[in-house]
């Protein structure tokens, strides 16, 4: 009986890491199978990943909320970020079953990847600066591990030794930052630490603190002038890698933006209403609504001369960040919930498009745009797919990425002072236009050298459906997935809000 | 007692010669190197702090993060051998294949 009473509290213990011991375990054993054959190896991890997601879809319909030994916690914001990440680790797994890049070590290569997804789902449920930097190091760690996985291409280790380099940088800016952060705030816990960062006078220390702070974490979401290395990783990764750095990593480096500065605006404004003044605008709302300006103008304007299409989707996905770093400029519950939405068909939309790219190299088509021209004979379902992925990311309706984009910016509209930036990536989004009707003038109007069918592998026929009819569901019928993004939203500010009215700060 | 503001110069001017190291250098080993020392900033600006508060939550962070940094270096030595393996150098500045 005592046994029985003792496993029911350790599943009770463990329940708040239950998506991330699956996948560990699943690590754990991979390898093993890796041995026997490859492709046994992917479908076992991509059923670890369907349980995993199917787990917490449980948790979150019942409403479950959890804490483990304060360092990490599950609730309904976590929950939808743990969830965007398995969505991505299974495409990932689902591209990399054909995927011909890889020549050997299949069961390492599953196991690394579930850890670097471990990693990211830790650093959205961290409650604390060292589970945060733990979970930051497991995914970068792993993330460079598999950029070099092309063996036979020079590019690959190239890209990997680039991607080292430079979030080594990275890493080491964000701990000397946080180390100065621990030096004027005495904690290590993320609420303590937003709260001093929101009311502390502006001296130089905390300036550098900031600076390096921000500066450690926009190498993540490729921000200006921190965006160098993405072009040449995105381009030398194996194609399920780009796929995961574009829509995996980079969604991570954003969970930490919320979790340090979007919060920190949420402070300020609060402090400001509650002793009746209007509420005022932080100085670093400034900075991030510079540093969005600049990130999605550049994006867009490089993508234009781009010829290599894994790296016009590179600079794309440069200016996607940008859209999303609005919601730090912005600071509302209902610009959070924007962000989320657009990660979200973010995944999709990109992800959907890395797979055409991966699905075409598997039957041996080239990078270049050139190589595409005429694909709406040789393949017509693919060539429609990409086009559908095209238009979502340039956000014509009635596709996901209209409507992401249209609340997003609907919700910088209001209380008017970010109408400029709108402006700005308004603009911006008509420019992005020429380079994603480009890609579709190749495949539909232009003349290919051939018009042989080919078909592609199924396992890429499951990722591009799945992806296909996310981006028309969710562009026709989103509600559900925005209430989702809002409760998501709501539950994090609003608890962040609650713990500050509890505190003994206020 | 060794004033803080001693340590703290000491780990700003580890950094500065990790970062500066960092940008000047070509050799992709001492770039290694030079990440290390930033980090060790960071790690003893940490331990200044918390010998300076007497609180040891901040100890726990450095022993974890120079665990991170070993592996971080296991990594990127392998990454390296790689790279070398197929561009016979450790020279960043002939890592060009890919440019705009």
């Amino acid at each position: 009986m005592s046994f029985l009473a003792d496993m029911d509290s350790l599943v009770a213990y463990l329940l708040p890491l239950a998506p991330h011991l699956i996948l560990i375990i699943t690590a754990l054993i991979v390898p093993a199978i890796g041995f026997k054959s490859g492709k046994a190896a992917a479908f076992f991890s991509l059923g670890a990943g369907l349980f995993a997601i199917a787990v917490t879809a449980y948790m979150m319909y019942t409403g479950y909320k959890g804490d483990f030994e304060g360092l990490y916690m599950f609730n309904d914001f976590t929950a939808l970020m743990i969830m965007l990440f398995l969505v991505v680790f299974c495409l990932v797994v689902l591209m990399s079953i054909s995927d011909s890049e890889r020549t050997k070590h299949h069961g390492e290569y599953f196991a690394i990847l579930a850890i670097a997804t471990v990693g990211m789902m830790l650093v959205c449920a961290a409650e604390e600066m060292i589970s945060l930097f733990v979970g930051l190091e497991l995914a970068n760690i792993m993330s460079f591990a598999l950029v070099a996985f092309k063996k036979n291409d020079p590019r690959s280790a190239e890209a990997a030794v680039k991607y080292l380099i430079t979030s080594g940088l990275s890493t080491a800016l964000f701990l000397y930052g946080m180390s100065l952060m621990y030096g004027f705030t005495g904690t290590i816990v993320i609420n303590d630490i937003i709260y001093s960062l929101a009311t502390q006078e502006i001296t130089w220390a905390y300036a550098v603190a900031v600076t390096t702070l921000i500066a450690g974490s926009a190498f993540k979401i490729s921000l200006i002038p921190f965006h160098a290395w993405v072009p040449d990783v995105y381009e030398g990764a194996p194609t399920p890698i780009t796929t995961f750095l574009a829509v995996g990593a980079k969604k991570m480096g954003f969970i930490v933006f919320f979790k340090l500065f979007l919060l920190m605006f949420v402070v300020v404004h609060f402090l400001s209403a509650a002793a009746g003044e209007v509420a005022e605008i932080h100085q670093l709302q400034w900075v991030f609504a510079l540093l969005a300006a600049g990130t999605m103008t550049v994006g867009n304007i490089v993508a234009i001369s781009q010829n290599n299409i894994k790296r016009m989707l590179a600079y794309s996905s440069i200016a996607q960040g940008g859209y999303i770093l609005i919601v730090l400029s912005v600071g509302t519950d209902y610009s959070m919930a924007g962000g989320l939405l657009h990660m979200i068909t973010h995944v999709f939309m990109k992800g959907g498009a890395f797979v055409v790219v991966a699905a075409l190299a598997a039957r041996g088509l080239g990078e270049s745009i050139d190589d595409y021209k005429g694909l709406a004979k040789r393949a017509p379902l693919v060539a429609f797919a990409m086009m559908l992925f095209m238009f979502s990311l340039a956000g014509i309706p009635p596709l996901a990425g209209f409507y992401s984009k249209f609340v997003l910016f609907s919700s910088a509209v209001e209380g008017g002072t970010w109408i400029w930036l709108v402006a700005v990536a308004v603009v911006n989004s008509a420019i992005s236009l020429y380079y994603y009707a480009r890609v579709v003038k190749a495949m539909y109007v232009d003349k290919g050298s051939t018009t042989e069918r080919f078909r592609v592998p199924v396992s890429f026929k499951i990722a591009l459906a799945v992806c296909a009819i996310a981006v028309i569901v969710i562009g026709i019928y989103p509600g559900p997935v925005m209430e989702l993004c809002e409760m998501a939203s709501f539950e994090y500010i609003n608890g962040f809000l609650e713990w500050l009215k509890s505190s003994p700060y206020v | 007692m060794i004033p803080i503001e001693l340590f703290l110069l000491m780990s700003a001017v580890l950094f500065s010669i990790g970062l500066v190291g960092l940008l000047v250098r070509s050799n992709s080993i001492v770039i290694l190197m030079c990440i290390e020392i930033m980090l060790n900033a960071a790690n003893l600006n940490f331990i200044a702090f918390a010998s300076h508060v007497g609180a040891p939550l901040a100890q726990i962070f450095v022993i974890t993060s120079i665990t991170v940094a070993a592996a971080e270096v296991g990594v990127g030595i392998a990454i390296l051998l790689h790279a070398y393996k197929s561009k016979k150098t450790t020279d960043i500045n002939d890592l060009t294949s890919m440019r705009w």
